[in-house]
């Protein structure tokens, strides 16, 4: 098996992806399912350096500047919590801390 | 029919319709609200008066846009999509916002956070997905057409089991400002029809460049071909790795009944080859989920959408928040994405997927190279699948799209035509054109179209 529960749990940490411990076995077998048919790719061989996407015509670069989207509503009304013109989010342990 | 007329009608059609739980959000007094804005333009208008549906990743100011995802779950946008504008400037009216696999993350409409949506056929049956709502409404024949969005195969698969017409652009003909990104590389908004017309004239209204949308080709918008009362001068490929010998009978029959009425209609018809199309899923899975893992880090339940954990610290409520917003697919796709940019495998998965979808790419290149004007080939390995078969192995899942991935990773138009059932399920076939060739698709479908009845049995 190539996806260990262990992977399981540190990709979940980098995703920042809350996993409960009962699902973690599970979760690895589907990974490691898919991980396996993936693998297939393995047979193209060597490739070297794939070629560029074709451009799309007129595509290019914006000018850089800032553009205004006309707003229906504001982040007062989207965002779980907005105050005085901030997103409010819990204290970081990890800043606390350090 | 006047636009209130159409309105009232189209709440009536979507009430009846409720219980393919293919709608997420409609009102009958924001279809009344549509009805009045279309009575105060200019009548004339392309899509005068059409009622359409819209996937639930389209983002709208007066419904709310979920991704059918309980992260968003009673989500409105700011701002409209482009695409929204431009049917509305048409005159279309949005009729509702459709279900759909969870962030587009599947080909049943299985993985919605609201339920799945039934086959308007067969209940116990899927309509195929991610934008499954979409087409079970154009089918059931609550809406003549309805906006979706490919990544890998959503509108084309959906249109073949539903047996309507489904049509994917080229990458880059229709703006995506404000279609929730999924996998940048791949998204394009596409159309569901009743008909190939319906199809062309919504794909015609909503393309062209955007100022708010540098992926968008600074095209004008598709102008369409006069129709063609045959196909004479031009020449068709069968890729021979689409028609393996196990190809579901009924689907084989259904293709074959639109190969021969090319030839019928003057149409060369030769084998050709592209050799790659075995990588085509495989690496679909790995560079659509590397660019979800990447795109869906904006829900984290800081500016939008549903937050959970609020009582811990920051990063417990980023996990609280995706960990129980996120449905099981999604969190699948996400952990696979991550898994294929780590370090120590990114060469190995999602390097070798890049190569691959440039070799993809080069085949089909070669085969239009060498004269070839369309490809045709089935949608869908089968007809409808029933609801829940292929939910307990998500490669079984991945595999309905074998016929529509390889298309999405070279960026080309192509669509699906109705062309008849097999024990009263609809086969597709699919057409696929160089890229910015849908003019020309579109009229060759349209001229099959005419000759096809969409409903006969195909053996």
């Amino acid at each position: 098996m190539s996806v260990t529960p262990a992977d399981v749990a540190r990709l979940a940490a980098l995703a920042a992806l809350e996993v409960a411990d009962d699902q973690v076995p599970a979760l690895a077998a589907q990974l490691d399912r898919i991980v396996s048919y993936v693998g297939q790719l393995a047979a193209l061989g060597e490739t070297g350096e794939p070629a560029a996407d074709e451009p799309i015509p007129g595509a290019g670069f914006r000018a850089d500047v800032v553009r205004h989207t006309p707003m229906a509503a504001g982040p007062a009304d989207f965002a779980p919590q907005f105050t005085d013109g901030f997103f409010v989010v819990p204290r970081s342990k990890a800043r606390a801390d350090g | 029919m006047n636009p209130a007329a159409v309105a009232a009608d189209t709440a009536e059609r979507l009430d009846r319709a409720g219980s393919l739980n293919a709608a997420l959000a409609w009102s009958p007094a924001a279809l009344a609200a549509e009805a009045r804005r279309v009575e105060a333009l200019e009548p004339g208008g392309p899509l005068h008066a059409w009622p359409i549906a819209i996937k639930d990743n389209i983002v709208t100011t007066d419904l709310p846009t979920t991704c059918a995802s309980k992260i968003l779950e009673g989500y409105r946008s700011p701002f409209n999509a482009t695409v929204i504008d431009r049917l509305r400037a048409a005159g279309g009216m949005v009729a509702c916002k459709t279900n759909m696999d969870e962030f587009a993350m599947g080909g049943s409409t299985e993985h919605s956070a609201y339920g799945r949506v039934l086959h308007p056929l067969d209940g116990d049956r899927v309509p195929g997905g991610s934008s499954g709502g979409s087409a079970a409404l154009v089918a059931a024949g609550v809406v003549p057409a309805a906006l979706g969005s490919e990544t890998g195969g959503s509108v084309r698969q959906p249109a073949a089991f539903c047996g309507i017409v489904g049509v994917k652009p080229s990458y880059g003909r229709v703006s995506r400002y404000g279609l929730v990104a999924f996998g940048s590389s791949l998204d394009c908004v596409s159309v569901f029809g009743r008909t190939v017309d319906h199809a062309a004239r919504v794909l015609a209204a909503i393309s062209g460049g955007d100022p708010a949308d540098a992926t968008a080709a600074a095209m004008p918008p598709l102008a369409l071909d006069p129709p063609r009362a045959d196909l004479r001068g031009l020449t068709f490929g069968l890729p021979v790795e689409y028609f393996p010998p196990d190809l579901h009978s009924g689907v084989r029959a259904g293709v074959d009944r639109a190969i021969g009425l090319v030839r019928e209609l003057g149409g060369r018809v030769q084998e050709v080859s592209l050799p790659h199309t075995a990588y085509a899923v495989p690496t679909y899975y790995v560079l659509a989920p590397a660019e979800a893992a990447a795109n869906l880090a904006r829900f984290d339940g800081v500016r939008f959408g549903r937050r959970a954990g609020e009582d811990t610290d920051l990063t417990a409520m980023y996990r609280a928040t995706r960990g129980q917003g996120f449905g099981p697919e999604v969190q699948r796709r996400i952990l696979i994405g991550t898994y294929v940019l780590s370090a120590g495998y990114s060469d190995a998965y999602y390097g070798k997927a890049q190569a691959a979808r440039a070799r993809i790419r080069g085949d089909f290149s070669r085969v239009f190279a060498s004269g070839i004007d369309a490809l045709i080939t089935p949608t869908t390995p089968t007809p409808a699948f029933k609801a829940g078969d292929k939910t307990a192995d998500p490669v079984a899942m991945y595999l309905a799209d074998v016929f529509v991935s390889a298309v999405s990773l070279a960026g080309l138009p192509a669509l699906s035509l109705p062309v008849g059932r097999d024990s009263g399920l609809p086969i597709g076939a699919q057409l696929i054109a160089p890229a910015w060739q849908e003019a020309r698709m579109l009229a060759i479908a349209a001229a099959l179209e005419a000759r096809l009845d969409p409903v006969a049995e195909v053996r």
